[in-house]
C-alpha cells in the first residue's frame, strides 16, 4: 500500500471556547493536487497551519509521507514547503538576499542556492527588481516570491494558503505551469483558495470544511455524484459546477435570508 | 469605527460633525485598552505602563527644578544673558529625547483614520493633539512650567511676558517635533532616502568624533599649576572669544534663543523689542507648523509610507537582468553554507537598513563625546580612571531592545523560522553570537573613542572591563531570549515613530540592566575599597563562567518555550496595524 502525502487523524484545534477544528480526519495521496474549500473562517487557515507546524493541534496526529509530524519534526521540514497565510516575508532584504537566506535555512549548499535563487528570479519575473527591497514590492510580487521561496529547496509536498491572492493573470498563468510541472514530477500539493475555478481545473481531489467539520472528501466526480444524488429524479442529469456543488454542500440554503439594507443606494 | 462613517458631510475641524469623529476616536482608544486589559499580558503591560508614567512624572519634575533653579539663578543674579542656555537644553531634550525614546513608546498610527471622510484640518489636529501625550513633550511641558515658576520667582513682573514666550516657544517644539517625526519615517519608507538619511547619521557621529579631539588636540597637556591654568584660560578665552560672539548672535535669531531674547528685553522694559522678538517666535512656530503641514497633506492625498514606489519602465533595464542579478550575488556573503551564518549574514544586512537600530547603536558613541568631555573638565584636572567600564556599560544599554525583542523585527517571516528544518535555538544561537560580536565591535570603538578623549586607561581597568562585558553580555542575553519569547513586539525597521512598543518589556529590561551594572559597579567598588583592582578580574570571570551556564542552559529550552508560545509570537509579530 502507498504510503499517503498527508494523512490526519481526528484532527483537532480549539482556541479556548471556540472549536476551530474538530475531528478532521483526511487523506491525500503522494502526486495528488488536493483542494482544500471552505467559507470564510470554516477553519482552513487554522488546518494548514496545524499541517505545517505553525500552529499545534488540541487533539489529533498528522503524517507527513508516512511520518508523524509536528513542530519538532525537522527533517520532515524539509520535504514540505510553505506559502503561508502572511507570506512569511523579510521585508528588509532584497529578494535575491531573501531567497538565498531561505535556501541555507532549509540546508542547501551556498552554490545550489546561488542557482536556484537566480532561476526563480527569472522565472518569476522578479529578476530586475533585484535591488529593491521585499517590503517596497507590491503585493503581487510579494506572492511570486513566497511561491520561489517555498520551492527552492525541492519539497515534496507543497502547502499553498490563496496563493493566487492578489495575483494578477499572467503571474497566475505562470504560478499554475509551475505548479503542473511539480505535478507531474510526483510532488503532491495541498491548495486552499477561494477561487473555486482554479481548483475546478488544477485539483484532482477535493474535500470541504464547514464550521470546522470535514462535510466532504473525495474526487472531483464523486463529490458530483454525492450532491447529484440528493436532487429530484428531473435534475439528475444535469452537469454541476464546482461553485454549485460547494453551494450544495455547505449550504448557503441554510443561512438565513439576508435582510434587506434599505439605506443602501 | 462606524460612527466615523455614519456622519454627514464635514465641515471645520471644530464642527459638530468633526467633534463626533473626535468622540469616535477617544472612543476607540478607550476600546483598544480595555480590549488590551483582557489578557494577562495586557494587565501586565498596564503595571508596566503605570511604572514608566511614574519615573517620567520623576524625571520630569527633576528636569522642571532644575531648569527653574537655573532660570531663578540666571534672572535674580542679572545674568539673563545666560537664559538662552536654558531654554537650548530644553529644545534639544524636547527634539531629541522623542528619537531616542521613540522604539519604547507605543504610538498610534493616524494613518489609518485616512479612509474615513475626515476633513485635512481634523487630521491635522488630531496629529498635533496626539503628539500631546510624547514623553518628550511632557517632560518639556514641565520643564517650561519650571522656568515660568524660576523666573516668576526672580522677577514677578516678569509673570505674563514669561507665560507668552514659553507658550510660543512650546507650541514651536510641539510642532517642530511632530514635523520631525513626520519626515523622517517619510525619508525611511523609500530606499534611496533611507540610505541617505543612513549615510548622514553615520557621517555626522563619527565627524563629531574627530571633530573633538582636534580642537582639543591643544589642551591634551594638563596645567601643573593654578597660574599655568589661569593663563590657560585667558587665553582660551582670547582665542574662542570672537566665535562664541558670533555663536551667540546666530543664536538669538533661533526659537530658543529668541524665547531668552524675549525675557531679557522684557526684563530691561523693552516691550517692542520683547514684542518683535515674541512675533519671530511665533513665524518659526508656523514655519514648524507649515512644514508639518506639507507632511501630513501629502499622506492626506494618500500618499502611502512603504507603498511600493515607481514601476519600471526602460526595457533596457529588463535586458541587464543577468548581469543585475549576478553583479548581486557577488556582494558580501558571510563563509559557510550552514542556517547559522545565513541567519548571521541576514541579521547584518537587516540591521544595515534599519535606522532605528543603527541610532540605538550609534547614541552611546555619542554621548561618549559628551560625557569625555565632563570628566575632562572635572576639578582635578585628571581624567576619569573607570571611564572606560562607564563609557562601555553606556554602550551596552544602547543594544537593550535588540537583546530584549530579538524576534520583533522579524514580521510575518517569523513564520519562515518555524517552517524551515531548522530549531528555534539555533536561530537564538545565530542571533546571540551576531549580537555578542557586534557588542564587542562597540565596545572597541568605545575604547578607541576613550583612549582618544582620555589617554590610555589603565590595563587592570581595560581587563577588569572585558571581564564585566563576558559576564554582563551572556546575563542579558540568557534574559533577553527569555523576554523575546514572553513579551515579544512588532517592530516595524523603517519606521523611528509609530511603532507599538511594550512598556513590559522596555521595563523589565531596564531593570536588567540596572542589575547588571549594579553588580560591576559593586565589585568594582569593592576592590577600589579592598586598593585591590586587580581582584575585580578573576570575580568577573567566574561570574562570567556562571553566566555562561545560564545562558547555555536557557538555550537548551528556547525550542519548548518557542513552540509553548508559537500562538502568540505569530500573532503578535504579524500583527500589521
Amino acid at each position: 500500500m502507498e504510503i499517503a502525502a498527508i494523512q490526519t487523524h481526528g484532527l483537532t484545534r480549539r482556541f479556548g471556547a471556540l472549536t476551530a477544528v474538530e475531528d478532521v480526519t483526511l487523506s491525500v495521496a503522494q502526486g495528488q493536487f488536493f483542494g482544500f474549500l471552505g467559507p470564510n473562517g470554516a477553519g482552513k487557515s487554522t488546518t494548514i497551519k496545524m499541517l505545517t507546524g505553525l500552529l499545534e493541534p488540541t487533539a489529533g496526529t498528522i503524517e507527513i509521507l508516512g511520518q508523524p509530524f509536528g513542530a519538532g519534526a525537522l527533517e520532515l521540514k524539509r520535504q514540505i514547503g510553505v506559502v503561508p497565510e502572511g507570506m512569511a516575508l523579510l521585508g528588509r532584504l532584497t529578494a535575491p538576499e531573501y531567497l538565498h537566506f531561505v535556501g541555507r535555512m532549509y540546508g542547501l549548499d551556498r552554490e545550489t542556492t546561488r542557482q536556484r535563487t537566480q532561476e526563480l528570479l527569472e522565472f518569476m519575473q522578479l529578476a530586475n527588481e533585484s535591488r529593491k527591497l521585499v517590503t517596497d514590492f507590491s503585493h503581487g510580487m510579494q506572492r511570486k516570491l513566497a511561491m520561489a521561496a517555498a520551492v527552492i529547496h525541492g519539497p515534496k509536498v507543497l502547502f499553498l494558503d490563496e496563493p493566487f491572492e492578489g495575483v494578477d493573470a499572467i503571474a497566475a498563468g505562470m504560478l499554475k505551469t509551475m505548479l503542473q510541472g511539480m505535478l507531474n514530477r510526483g510532488a503532491t500539493i495541498f491548495l486552499t483558495t477561494h477561487v473555486l475555478e482554479i481548483v475546478e481545473r488544477l485539483c484532482s481531489h477535493v474535500a470541504i470544511i464547514s464550521k470546522g467539520r470535514l462535510v466532504a472528501n473525495g474526487s472531483l466526480a464523486e463529490l458530483h455524484a454525492g450532491v447529484v444524488s440528493t436532487l429530484p429524479e428531473a435534475e439528475k442529469e444535469q452537469r454541476l459546477t464546482l461553485e454549485e456543488i460547494f453551494l450544495s454542500i455547505v449550504g448557503a440554503g441554510g443561512l438565513e435570508p439576508a435582510q434587506e439594507l434599505s439605506w443602501l443606494t | 469605527m462606524a460612527d466615523l462613517n455614519g456622519v454627514g458631510p464635514v465641515a471645520g475641524a471644530l464642527s459638530a460633525s468633526a467633534w463626533a469623529q473626535y468622540a469616535a476616536m477617544a472612543a476607540l482608544r478607550w476600546h483598544m485598552f480595555v480590549n488590551g486589559l483582557r489578557s494577562k499580558r495586557g494587565a501586565f503591560e498596564l503595571g508596566a505602563r503605570t511604572v514608566s508614567f511614574v519615573l517620567y512624572a520623576f524625571m520630569g519634575v527633576g528636569l522642571g527644578t532644575i531648569m527653574g533653579a537655573g532660570a531663578y539663578v540666571l534672572v535674580s543674579n542679572e545674568k539673563s544673558l545666560f537664559l538662552p542656555a536654558v531654554f537650548w537644553a530644553v529644545c534639544i531634550l524636547w527634539q531629541v529625547g522623542p528619537v531616542m525614546m521613540a522604539s519604547f513608546q507605543e504610538q498610534f498610527d493616524l494613518g489609518i483614520l485616512l479612509r474615513f471622510p475626515m476633513r485635512f484640518r481634523s487630521y491635522y489636529l488630531l496629529y498635533v493633539v496626539f503628539g500631546l501625550a510624547d514623553v518628550s513633550t511632557i517632560i518639556g511641558a514641565l520643564c517650561c512650567l519650571g522656568i515660568w515658576v524660576g523666573v516668576t520667582m526672580a522677577r514677578p513682573e516678569l509673570f505674563a511676558w514669561t507665560a507668552l514666550a514659553l507658550g510660543a516657544f512650546a507650541a514651536f517644539n510641539i510642532l517642530m517635533v511632530r514635523a520631525v517625526f513626520a519626515w523622517i519615517d517619510r525619508w525611511l519608507s523609500q530606499r534611496k532616502t533611507r540610505e541617505i538619511v543612513g549615510a548622514l547619521f553615520m557621517i555626522f557621529l563619527l565627524s563629531l568624533q574627530l571633530l573633538n579631539p582636534a580642537l582639543r588636540q591643544k589642551r591634551h597637556q594638563q596645567p601643573q599649576t593654578p597660574q599655568e591654568r589661569a593663563e590657560n584660560i585667558r587665553r582660551i578665552r582670547t582665542e574662542y572669544a570672537p566665535w562664541v560672539k558670533t555663536a551667540y548672535a546666530a543664536q538669538q535669531a533661533l526659537p530658543p534663543g529668541l524665547a531668552a531674547r524675549a525675557l531679557r528685553q522684557a526684563g530691561n522694559r523693552q516691550p517692542v523689542g520683547a514684542l518683535a522678538s515674541l512675533g519671530v517666535l511665533g513665524l518659526w512656530a508656523l514655519a514648524a507648523a507649515s512644514v508639518l503641514t506639507r507632511r501630513l497633506r501629502a499622506e492626506y492625498r494618500g500618499e502611502n509610507l512603504g507603498s511600493a514606489p515607481k514601476r519600471e519602465t526602460s526595457q533596457a533595464k529588463a535586458s541587464s537582468v543577468r548581469a543585475t542579478l549576478v553583479r548581486r550575488e557577488s556582494g558580501w556573503r558571510l563563509g559557510g553554507s550552514s542556517p547559522i551564518a545565513a541567519l548571521m549574514e541576514k541579521e547584518a544586512r537587516s540591521l544595515m537598513r534599519t535606522l532605528p537600530l543603527l541610532w540605538a547603536l550609534g547614541a552611546p558613541l555619542l554621548m561618549v563625546l559628551v560625557l569625555a568631555s565632563i570628566y575632562r573638565n572635572n576639578a582635578s584636572g585628571t581624567p576619569f580612571s573607570y571611564a572606560l567600564p562607564v563609557y562601555v556599560a553606556f554602550a551596552l544599554m544602547g543594544f537593550t531592545q535588540m537583546f530584549s525583542n530579538n524576534l520583533g523585527a522579524e514580521g510575518a517571516g517569523i513564520q519562515l523560522l518555524f517552517l524551515s528544518p531548522t530549531p528555534i535555538r539555533r536561530v537564538f544561537l545565530a542571533k546571540n553570537l551576531f549580537h555578542f560580536l557586534l557588542f564587542w565591535l562597540d565596545a572597541l570603538l568605545v575604547g578607541i573613542l576613550t583612549t582618544l578623549r582620555l589617554g590610555w586607561p589603565q590595563g587592570v581597568t581595560v581587563a577588569a572591563t572585558a571581564a564585566w562585558v563576558l559576564f554582563a553580555l551572556p546575563c542579558c542575553l540568557a534574559v533577553g531570549n527569555i523576554f523575546s519569547l514572553r513579551m515579544p513586539f512588532r517592530i516595524h525597521p523603517g519606521r523611528m515613530t509609530r511603532q507599538r512598543g511594550s512598556q513590559a518589556n522596555a521595563l523589565s529590561s531596564m531593570l536588567l540592566m540596572l542589575v547588571v551594572m549594579t553588580v560591576g559597579a559593586v565589585v568594582f567598588w569593592l576592590c577600589w575599597l579592598l586598593a585591590r583592582q586587580w581582584m575585580a578580574v578573576p570575580v568577573f570571570l567566574a561570574l562570567a563562567g556562571v553566566a555562561v551556564f545560564v545562558w547555555l542552559h536557557g538555550l537548551g529550552n528556547v525550542d519548548r518555550l518557542a513552540n509553548q508560545r508559537r500562538d502568540l509570537l505569530l500573532a503578535t509579530l504579524m500583527k500589521t496595524e
